[in-house]
C-alpha cells in the first residue's frame, strides 16, 4: 500500500475533519438506530477496558474499617479517604522515586526519539552498502527474548562502569529496535518528491532531514515518545538489577517495597498501583492529539 | 570462505568467553585477617527493612561511625521481590556491598564460589555469643566453616479461626496439636461446610516434611531423603485432606501472601503466622480478629520450624576488619534486643531470649504470642536444608502438585522429586 | 482527523510512485554519513542487546552457572531439553498461547477499529480510553486482574450474585492459562486497534461506495472490501502478536505463581528460563539453550507468517 498512490484522492479533500460531526469517514450520515448501537457497544468495551482501573482506584479509597471483601461488592467507598495514599508516602519516599523515574523516563524519550529517528532515516532513506544488513539488526533485536540477557547486560554495564547509575537504567533501552523500526516506516512513508526537490535546491543530507523530512513525522515521534516514556517508567527487573542505592532508585522499585511490605492490605496496594498508573494515563491524554495523528502517518503500520 | 569464517568465529570466542567467564572463581580481595585497625567505607545491604526501620537502621550506622572514627557505613536496601537476582548479579559481576543481609538458602552458592568469609577465621572469637543453633545454621555441608552471623531469628504460633471451628462443631478451644488431629479436624472442617472452608491454604513445603518427621538429607549433604515412609505418608494424607476440600482449591499455586489472604477473608480456617501478623488482623479484618485463636505449630518432632537471617562478610571486602566489627555490632546482644523491641523478631544470641521482655506477660495477646514463641524458639530447628535451592523448592511443589491431583502416586511423586533436586545439586555445585 | 494531517503532509499535485532515480542519484553525494546516522542506534542495539545474547549463545553450549564459570559440554544441554518434561510442557503452553491469543488479537482490535473509526461526539475520549490497559505497567495490569479474578474478587462476586457460582480462574490449570490469555487480549486490544486505524483510514472511500451501489451489505462489505485492503495489516498484527504470545512470561508469572500454576502445568517456555537461569543458584548454560529454542521459533514464527502472506500475493 502506497501511501503516494493515493495522494490525490486525498489531497483534493482537505477540509474532511471540519465535516459535520454525525457523519462517518465517508461524509455518509450516521443513522440513528445505528448511532444507539455504537454508543452502547462504546460504552461496553468501555467498561471492560477501563472498569478495572476504576475498581482499583475505588479500593484505594476505601477505609481500613471498609470490607473490600464484601460480595455482592460495593463499587463506591462508602467512606472516601485519601488515607492509604498517606500511608504509601509515609512509607517509601514516593516524590523522590518519582523525580527518579521521571529523569528516566525524559531521558528515554530524548534519546530514543534522536536516535531511532536518525537510524530510522538512515534505513528509510539513505542507499549505502549493508543497509539491509543494519535494517537486520534492528529486526533480529527485536525477537531477542530479555529474560534471558539480563545478567549478560549486567556484566556489560558494570565493565562499563555504569552500574548504579540512572545513565545505566536508560542505556540499554536508549534507542528501542522497535521505535527504530517505527521511524523508519514513518520516513518510507514520505513521498520522495520533496526531498528531490530540496536535493536539487542543494540541501545536504543533515537540512533536507532536519527540515524536511523530520518535520513531516511529529506524529510518529510522539507515537515513540510515548512507547519510549512508558516502557521507562513500567520497567522493574532491570532498575531493580542495576541500582544498588536506594536514593537511585525508581518508582516501580519503590512500591515494590509496598508489595512486600503489605502484601496483605489490598488498599494500599491498589493505592501503590494508581500512583503508578496515573502520571502515565495523564501524560497520554495530553498527548494523545499527537499520538493519534503519528498513527495517522501509518507510523506503526507494516 | 570457510576458514575466514572460522577465524571470525574465533575471534569472537576470544572476545565473548573472557566476559562470561568473568566475576568466578576466587582469588583476590580481602584477607580473612579481622585485626586490623577498625576503618573505611564499607557498604550494608538489607533486606526489605527500609520500609519499616529506616530510624533504627539510621541511629545504629551512626553509633557505629561515631565508636570507630574513620569508619563510613554506606546502608541500601532492597526491595523483598528479587533479592536472588540482585545478591545474583552483584555477585557475578563482582559489586557485591560488603557486608550482606543474608538467608542460609543465599549464602550457600555464595560461600561455594568463595564469596562468603570464613567467619570461624575472622571472627571465631564471638562464636560463643550466640546461640549454638543459630550460629551452626550458616554452615554449608560438604564445607568447613562458616558464613554469615546469625541475625534475627523468627517463628510462629499456628492461627486459627475460632468461629469456623465452632460451626463445624469442633471445639474451639481444643485446636489440633497433632498432625493426626490437624487431618481429622480438616476433613470435618470440609464436611461441616459442605466443602466450602478448607482448613488448610498451603501445599507441604520441605520445612512440613521436617516437622512431620521425614529426614530430608543425608548427613554428608550430597543427596535428599524425603521420599523415605514418613515423607510419603505425610503427602498421602495430604492427598486424602484434598480430596476430601480440607485443601483451599488455589493451594496448588498460593504463595505465602496469598494463603494469609484466604484466611484474612476467612475461607480458610488455619494459617502459619507471626507476631507481626496480629496487628495486620486487626486492622483488616476486624472480625476476624474477634475469633482469632492462637496455638503452637503442628510437629510431630517436638521441634518448630525457625527462619534465621544472617549477616556475612563479602570475602572480598577491601576493609575487612571493619567489615566485620560491623557486621558484628549489627547482630550483638545489645543491638538485636534493640532491634527485637521494634519488630516481632527474635534474637539468636545467647541468653537474649530469658530477658524479661520474652518471658513476662503483661496480659496482650501480642505477648503471649511473642512468650510461646520464644520459648519454642530454644528448641527450634531449621528445617530447611541449607543448599535446598529456588530451583528444587519448584521441583518440590510441582510433584506435589501432581501427586495431590493424582496424576502420579505420593510415593513417586516424593522419589521424583528426589531425583530432580539430587540432580540440581550436581548441576549447581 | 487522522487523514487530514496525512492529506497536509502531501503534495496536492497528482503524485507518482517514487522512482529509483532520485534516489541514486543521493547515494552519489553520500559516503559516511549513512553510517553516522546509523550508528547510535548501531551502537546501542550492539552493545547493549546483540553483545550480550551473542554471549547467551556461547553460553548454551557451556554448564555455566551463575557463579560457577562454565566448561564446553557441546550439545549435552541440548540432549537434557529432550527429556525434560518441564521443556516440553513449556512449549506446549508457549504454543497454546500463540494459538489462542492470535486469533483474537487479529480480530477483536479490528473490530474495536471499526467502532471507533467514524467521528461520533466523544470518540476522541473512547479512542483514548481505550488505550489505557496498553498505558498501564503489566506488573500493575497483574496485580489488577489477580484482585478481579480471585476467588473472592469481583469478578466471583458479580457471578455469584448473578447465580452463575463461583468459578476457578486461578486455581484450574486450563482456566489459568485461558484468564491469562484473555489479559494479555485486553491489554493489548487498544495497541493493535490503532494499528488497525492507521491502516483502515488507507482504504479508499471509492471502493466502499462501488460495493454499496452493487448492494453490498456492511457485513458483506467487511469482507469484500475492508479485508482484502488491509491483508497487509492484518498480517503485520499476526506476526507481532504471535512472536510476543510465544515469549509470554508476566501474565502467566502474576496469575499462575512463579511456579507456574498447579503442579508447574502453566510454565510458559520463557518461564522456565527465568526459572532456571536465575537466582544464585542458577543454570545460565541450561537456560540460554532455552533461550535459543525461544529465538528459533520465533524466528521461524515471524517467516510463516510473512511466507504466508507472501503465497497470498501470488
Amino acid at each position: 500500500m502506497n501511501v503516494a498512490e493515493k495522494a490525490p484522492e486525498t489531497g483534493t479533500r482537505p477540509a474532511r475533519a471540519r465535516a459535520p460531526r454525525f457523519t462517518d469517514e465517508h461524509g455518509r450520515r450516521v443513522r440513528g438506530w445505528e448511532l444507539v448501537l455504537r454508543y452502547v457497544l462504546l460504552i461496553a468495551v468501555l467498561a471492560l477496558t477501563v472498569g478495572p482501573f476504576v475498581w482499583q482506584l475505588s479500593t484505594s479509597f476505601k477505609g481500613p474499617t471498609e470490607d473490600i471483601f464484601s460480595s455482592p461488592p460495593k463499587f463506591l467507598p462508602s467512606h472516601p479517604t485519601l488515607h492509604n495514599y498517606e500511608r504509601v508516602s509515609e512509607t517509601i519516599p514516593v516524590w523522590d522515586y518519582a523525580l527518579n523515574s521521571l529523569k528516566v523516563a525524559a531521558a528515554n524519550v530524548v534519546t530514543n526519539c534522536v536516535g531511532s529517528a536518525l537510524a530510522g532515516y538512515a534505513l528509510a532513506r539513505l542507499r549505502y552498502r549493508g543497509r539491509r544488513v543494519a535494517a537486520l539488526v534492528f529486526v533480529l533485536a527485536m525477537l531477542v527474548p530479555a529474560e534471558g540477557i539480563i545478567i549478560a547486560q549486567f556484566t556489560t554495564m558494570r565493565e562499563l562502569g555504569l552500574n548504579n547509575t540512572l545513565i545505566g537504567v536508560v542505556l540499554p533501552g536508549s534507542i528501542g529496535a522497535m521505535n527504530v523500526l517505527l521511524m523508519r516506516n514513518a520516513f518510507l512513508n514520505l513521498p520522495y518528491e520533496i526531498e528531490e526537490a530540496a536535493y536539487v535546491d542543494g540541501a545536504n543530507v543533515w537540512q533536507r532531514f532536519l527540515r524536511i523530512a523530520l518535520p513531516s513525522v511529529k506524529g510518529t515521534l510522539a507515537v515513540v515518545a510515548i512507547f519510549a516514556f512508558m516502557g521507562a517508567w513500567d520497567d522493574f527487573l532491570w532498575p531493580l538489577i542495576v541500582l544498588s542505592d536506594p536514593s537511585r532508585f525508581t518508582l516501580t522499585i519503590g512500591l515494590n517495597y509496598l508489595h512486600g511490605t503489605f502484601a496483605n492490605d489490598e488498599r494500599l496496594v491498589a493505592a501503590g498501583t494508581i500512583i503508578a498508573v496515573a502520571p502515565l494515563i495523564a501524560l497520554f491524554a495530553c498527548l494523545q492529539r499527537y499520538f493519534f495523528r503519528g498513527v495517522g502517518e501509518g507510523a506503526v503500520k507494516g | 570462505m570457510p576458514i575466514s569464517r572460522r577465524a571470525l568465529a574465533a575471534a569472537v570466542t576470544a572476545l565473548v568467553l573472557p566476559l562470561s567467564a568473568c566475576g568466578s572463581g576466587g582469588g583476590g580481595g580481602g584477607s580473612t585477617d579481622a585485626s586490623g585497625k577498625v576503618e573505611g567505607d564499607i557498604t550494608f545491604q538489607t533486606w526489605n527493612l527500609r520500609a519499616n526501620f529506616k530510624d533504627y537502621f539510621d541511629g545504629l550506622i551512626g553509633d557505629f561511625e561515631k565508636k570507630y572514627p574513620g569508619t563510613h557505613v554506606k546502608w541500601v536496601d532492597q526491595p523483598a521481590e528479587g533479592y536472588a537476582d540482585k545478591i545474583s548479579a552483584d555477585a557475578a559481576g563482582g559489586t557485591l556491598p560488603d557486608v550482606v543481609n543474608v538467608s542460609p538458602d543465599l549464602v550457600a552458592p555464595l560461600a561455594k564460589a568463595g564469596l562468603a568469609m570464613d567467619l570461624d577465621k575472622a571472627a571465631g572469637k564471638y562464636k560463643g555469643e550466640y546461640l549454638a543453633g543459630a550460629w551452626a545454621s550458616h554452615q554449608v555441608p560438604g564445607m568447613s566453616g562458616t558464613y554469615a552471623f546469625p541475625w534475627y531469628l523468627n517463628t510462629g504460633p499456628m492461627f486459627y479461626n475460632k468461629a469456623l471451628f465452632k460451626k463445624a462443631g469442633l471445639d474451639p478451644e481444643q485446636p489440633p496439636k497433632t498432625y493426626d488431629q490437624l487431618f481429622t479436624d480438616a476433613v470435618r472442617m470440609a464436611r461441616m461446610s459442605g466443602g466450602k472452608v478448607a482448613t488448610l491454604a498451603n501445599i507441604p513445603t520441605i520445612e512440613d516434611f521436617g516437622r512431620y518427621g521425614a529426614s530430608l538429607m543425608n548427613k554428608d549433604g550430597t543427596g535428599f531423603t524425603f521420599n523415605d515412609a514418613k515423607g510419603v505418608e505425610l503427602l498421602t494424607k495430604y492427598k486424602e485432606l484434598y480430596d476430601a476440600k480440607g485443601l483451599d482449591a488455589q493451594a496448588l499455586n498460593a504463595t505465602p501472601e496469598s494463603a494469609g489472604k484466604e484466611f484474612l477473608t476467612q475461607a480458610v480456617a488455619m494459617n502459619p503466622g507471626s507476631a507481626l501478623d496480629l496487628d495486620n488482623f486487626k486492622k483488616q479484618a476486624p472480625s476476624l480478629y474477634k475469633n482469632i485463636g492462637i496455638t503452637d505449630q503442628i510437629t510431630n518432632t517436638g521441634h518448630v520450624n525457625m527462619y534465621v537471617m544472617g549477616v556475612m562478610v563479602n570475602s572480598r571486602t577491601k576493609h575487612t576488619p571493619a567489615a566485620v566489627a560491623f557486621a558484628h555490632y549489627v547482630t550483638d546482644a545489645e543491638h538485636q534486643m534493640s532491634f527485637a523491641k521494634k519488630v516481632a523478631i527474635f534474637p539468636s544470641t545467647a541468653g537474649s531470649l530469658d530477658d524479661p521482655y520474652f518471658t513476662k506477660e503483661d496480659g496482650t495477646d501480642e505477648t503471649r504470642v511473642r512468650i510461646a514463641a520464644a520459648k519454642s524458639l530454644k528448641n527450634a530447628v531449621n528445617y530447611t536444608p541449607v543448599l535446598f535451592s529456588d530451583q528444587m523448592k519448584t521441583a518440590l511443589r510441582n510433584e506435589v502438585g501432581k501427586a495431590l491431583q493424582g496424576k502420579q502416586s505420593p510415593k513417586a511423586a516424593l522419589d521424583n522429586a528426589v531425583t530432580a533436586c539430587d540432580r540440581l545439586l550436581k548441576q549447581q555445585g | 482527523m487522522a487523514t487530514s494531517t496525512v492529506s497536509r503532509t502531501r503534495p496536492s499535485r497528482p503524485a507518482r510512485r517514487p522512482e529509483r532515480r532520485p534516489a541514486i542519484r543521493i547515494r552519489r553525494q553520500l559516503t559516511t554519513s549513512p553510517w553516522l546516522f546509523a550508528a547510535p542506534g548501531l551502537l546501542i542495539t550492539g552493545v547493549f542487546i546483540l553483545y550480550p545474547f551473542v554471549s547467551t549463545v556461547f553460553n548454551a553450549f557451556t554448564d555455566r552457572r551463575t557463579l560457577i564459570p562454565g566448561q564446553f559440554v557441546g550439545l549435552a544441554n541440548f540432549r537434557e531439553l529432550l527429556h525434560d518434561d518441564m521443556f516440553w510442557i513449556g512449549l506446549r503452553n508457549s504454543a497454546l498461547y500463540v494459538v489462542g491469543v492470535v486469533p483474537a488479537l487479529v480480530l477483536l482490535p479490528l473490530l474495536l477499529a471499526l467502532l471507533v473509526q467514524k467521528n461520533i461526539p466523544g470518540i476522541t475520549f473512547f479512542r483514548s480510553a481505550f488505550y489505557t490497559p496498553v498505558v498501564a505497567s503489566i506488573v500493575v495490569v497483574g496485580l489488577i486482574w489477580v484482585w478481579l479474578l480471585d476467588e473472592r474478587g469481583l469478578v466471583n462476586s458479580l457471578l455469584e450474585t448473578i447465580g452463575v457460582g463461583k468459578v476457578g480462574f486461578l486455581s484450574d490449570q486450563w482456566l489459568l492459562l485461558l484468564s491469562a490469555m484473555a489479559v494479555t487480549v485486553w491489554k493489548g486490544l487498544g495497541y493493535y486497534m490503532i494499528i488497525y486505524l492507521a491502516a483502515l483510514a488507507n482504504v479508499p472511500r471509492e471502493l466502499h461506495e462501488a460495493a454499496a451501489v452493487d448492494g453490498a451489505g456492511p457485513v458483506r462489505r467487511f469482507f469484500t472490501v475492508t479485508v482484502p485492503a488491509i491483508r497487509s495489516t492484518m498480517v503485520l498484527v499476526a506476526a507481532l502478536s504471535s512472536v510476543s504470545a510465544f515469549k509470554v512470561f508476566s501474565e502467566v508469572y502474576l496469575l499462575a505463581s512463579p511456579s507456574g500454576g498447579p503442579a508447574g502445568e502453566d510454565t510458559t517456555l520463557v518461564m522456565l528460563v527465568q526459572r532456571t537461569g536465575t537466582g544464585l543458584t542458577g543454570r545460565v548454560g541450561y537456560a540460554s539453550a532455552i533461550s535459543l529454542v525461544v529465538f528459533a521459533v520465533t524466528v521461524v514464527l515471524m517467516l510463516l507468517v510473512l511466507r504466508a502472506d507472501r503465497r497470498e500475493d501470488a
